[in-house]
């Protein structure tokens, strides 16, 4: 196991090799996965299920994403999921109020990356523990979607819209190649830019952090309108998809987002961890669900072997990481 | 001339009485979250029945969606608050038990909704049977299918009573009927997300499905999602009736959703504690017969719930007859 002390701050090359070596381990695991599924469902590895399984991990590493931002800086997000319920009522009332799906999705942004600021001024200028912090706002999201909703849903979407969720280029899921794109501007922006390396630096030793003059108030609150602007992403998304929002909609995403950044090897203290990983991390997650329903596990043993799963590849990425 | 002239005063007394007794109760009402449609249902029900009798409606629903100890705290509050009456949808038909016994312990009296509690005194138990429901709404989906072709379940969240006998239903139809093959039985747990992903996972396997019973309406509306993006084409069957349902109904998408009636649920509880308050007769069960909405008779729920009438008390003791 890495220490706080050897997280990359000023040596990208080397940073980056140590990722990359990180990054196989965690791959292997998604292969011997993958192995075993296609040995035992033959629908499995077709390219329909592989574009199936990537579009249905893409709403995770959307809201997983910008909470590794987060999780990086050695805070947590827990806001992520009611972020992504409000979001998507607000962007659904938008879309049906004007019927204009491009202020709708504009609607859903602003809601998620205005929630996103509020939690990152709490974290950096009222300094509250990021865990209340998001806690808190978690349960206010809750209170106005609950009241906004009173248990009504919001439903059916312009075909246009439909299509940031449902459509298809050149045979592959819209939801799949947005994924992509945030996959590779998460990534640069993380491992290429100043401001990336000084968000690993603050979660590697804030203290350090504020001394070599990095402003990490700026940051936090950069980290956290990002956790909040992608949960507004992943909004949009969910409703294009769906064609309906509820007020629950986001409540058991929440873990499942934490859970796809740990799993692809963020640590929650911070310093540790890649946007990359995080793909594994809700590509694992997702493939588990793929497998389950393929092969028809009984749903009485669904939640075990999830968690089984879930530890058996934590377990094997760190014992390849010890090696390595 | 002087009996005329009694009459006349004993005539607006006789009015007052009345109206005192008719707008002093206060019903406190407890249904188990604000997320679920239903509960809404629930609610809206027991208010219309309220305002037409000239009681209030006060709600006791947890913040925290089906949260036993803020249930339990809820109990103790309306204890110290004490209201004519309770209509009391236990968050967890065990767990409540306790609860529901410190409020008979305070002498309020209490009408048992939806989930039948494990214990406590009630006035009356009004609900709906989950096992007919679920094979009602099967039996409806398997005879649209002329009797034949592959059908997959979406279950609810596993462990819950309303799954249990829902699922329970589904599967003894699927059993009525010899040449229907149930293909999966999968949970999605009352998530329209997971019924959507489900679906879709099914899907991969199974090149022709031709009929899918979702044990509510969210995750069968996720499962339409899933057919229409993939170009294929089933009939879909849920269940609570609710207005999203009704909708996809209407536009041929949904071809039945099992009526859980909520709102009559609402309604008759209300009815009945209001009734008991005032010494009227009433009844001490009402398990509603299930309903199947489809496109022959979706009418009478395509108006805003709020709008909706309540069945005058006759009916209801009709629906009580069993």
């Amino acid at each position: 196991m890495s220490t706080a002390s050897d997280a990359p701050v000023r040596a990208p090359g080397f940073h980056v090799s140590r990722e990359v070596q990180q990054l196989a381990y965690r791959l292997l695991a998604v292969a011997l996965l993958c192995a075993a599924l296609s040995f035992a469902a033959e629908a499995f590895f077709t390219a329909n299920n592989i574009l199936n399984v990537l579009r249905q991990a893409s709403l995770l590493f959307f809201l997983a994403s910008g909470l590794t931002l987060v999780i990086l800086t050695g805070g947590l997000d827990l806001s992520v999921g009611a972020n992504i319920g409000l979001s998507a009522c607000f962007a659904a009332t938008a879309i049906k109020a004007t019927g204009s799906p491009a202020l709708g999705t504009l609607a859903g942004l602003a809601t998620g990356l205005v929630i996103g600021i509020c939690n990152g001024l709490m974290v950096a200028k009222l300094r509250i523990p990021s865990f209340i912090a998001t806690y808190g706002m978690l349960w206010v999201l809750h209170g106005i979607t609950y009241y906004y909703m009173a248990g009504e849903t919001i439903h059916g979407f312009p075909p246009g819209f439909r299509q940031i969720g449902s459509g298809y280029f050149l045979g592959v899921p819209i939801p799949v190649y947005l994924m992509l794109a945030f996959l590779l501007a998460g990534t640069a922006f993380a491992q290429r830019t100043i401001w990336g390396q000084q968000i690993y630096a603050i979660g590697a030793n804030p203290v350090a952090a504020r001394l070599t003059g990095i402003p990490v108030d700026r940051r936090l609150i950069l980290v956290y309108a990002i956790s909040g602007a992608m949960a507004g992403v992943a909004s949009i998304v969910f409703l294009a998809r769906l064609n309906s929002a509820e007020g629950d909609i986001g409540e058991a995403m929440t873990l499942p987002a934490i859970a796809a950044a740990l799993i692809g090897g963020a640590s929650l203290f911070g310093g540790i961890g890649s946007v990359f990983g995080t793909f594994i991390g809700a590509l694992i997650l997702t493939l588990v669900l793929n497998g389950m329903n393929l092969l028809e596990v009984n749903a009485n043993w669904q939640p075990l072997v999830t968690g089984l799963i879930v530890v058996l590849a934590v377990w094997l990425d760190m014992a390849g990481r010890r090696r390595g | 001339m002087s009996k005329s002239k009694l009459l006349a005063a004993a005539l607006p007394a006789l009015l007052i009485s009345t109206a005192a007794l008719a707008a002093g109760e206060t019903i406190a009402v407890f249904t188990k979250n604000q997320t679920n449609p239903y509960f809404q249902t629930v609610r809206v029900g027991a208010e219309v029945a309220a305002k037409s009798l000239g009681a209030k409606v006060v709600h006791y629903i947890p913040t925290k969606p089906d949260s036993i100890p803020e249930q339990l705290s809820q109990v103790e509050d309306v204890i110290v608050k004490k209201p004519s009456a309770i209509v009391f949808v236990p968050v967890d038909y065990k767990a409540m038990v306790p609860g529901v016994e410190q409020i008979n312990d305070a002498k309020i009296p209490i009408v048992n909704v939806t989930d039948r509690s494990a214990g406590g005194k009630f006035l009356a138990f009004v609900g709906a049977d989950d096992y007919s429901l679920g094979l009602e709404t099967a039996r409806y989906l398997l005879k649209s299918l002329g009797g034949k072709g592959n059908v997959v379940i979406l279950e609810g969240v596993k462990g819950s009573l309303t799954n249990i006998d829902r699922v329970r239903g589904f599967n003894d139809a699927i059993k009525e009927a010899k040449e229907v093959k149930l293909l999966a039985s999968q949970p999605a747990n009352y998530q329209r997300l997971q019924g959507l992903q489900v679906m879709e996972n099914l899907m991969q396997s199974h090149p022709q499905i031709d009929g899918v019973l979702a044990a509510n309406d969210a995750m069968a509306i996720g499962a339409i999602e899933a057919l229409d993006g993939a170009n294929r084409k089933a009939m879909v069957v849920g269940i609570n009736g609710t207005q999203e349902a009704v909708d996809a109904i209407k536009s041929g998408k949904l071809l039945a959703s099992g009526d859980y009636n909520g709102f009559l649920q609402g309604c008759i509880g209300t009815m009945v504690a209001i009734r008991s308050l005032r010494n009227e007769p009433t009844v001490t069960e009402v398990v509603l017969k299930p309903t199947v909405v489809n496109a022959s008779n979706y009418q009478p729920y395509d108006s805003p719930l709020e709008s909706r009438a309540c069945p005058s008390w006759s009916e209801a003791a009709a629906m009580a007859g069993k």
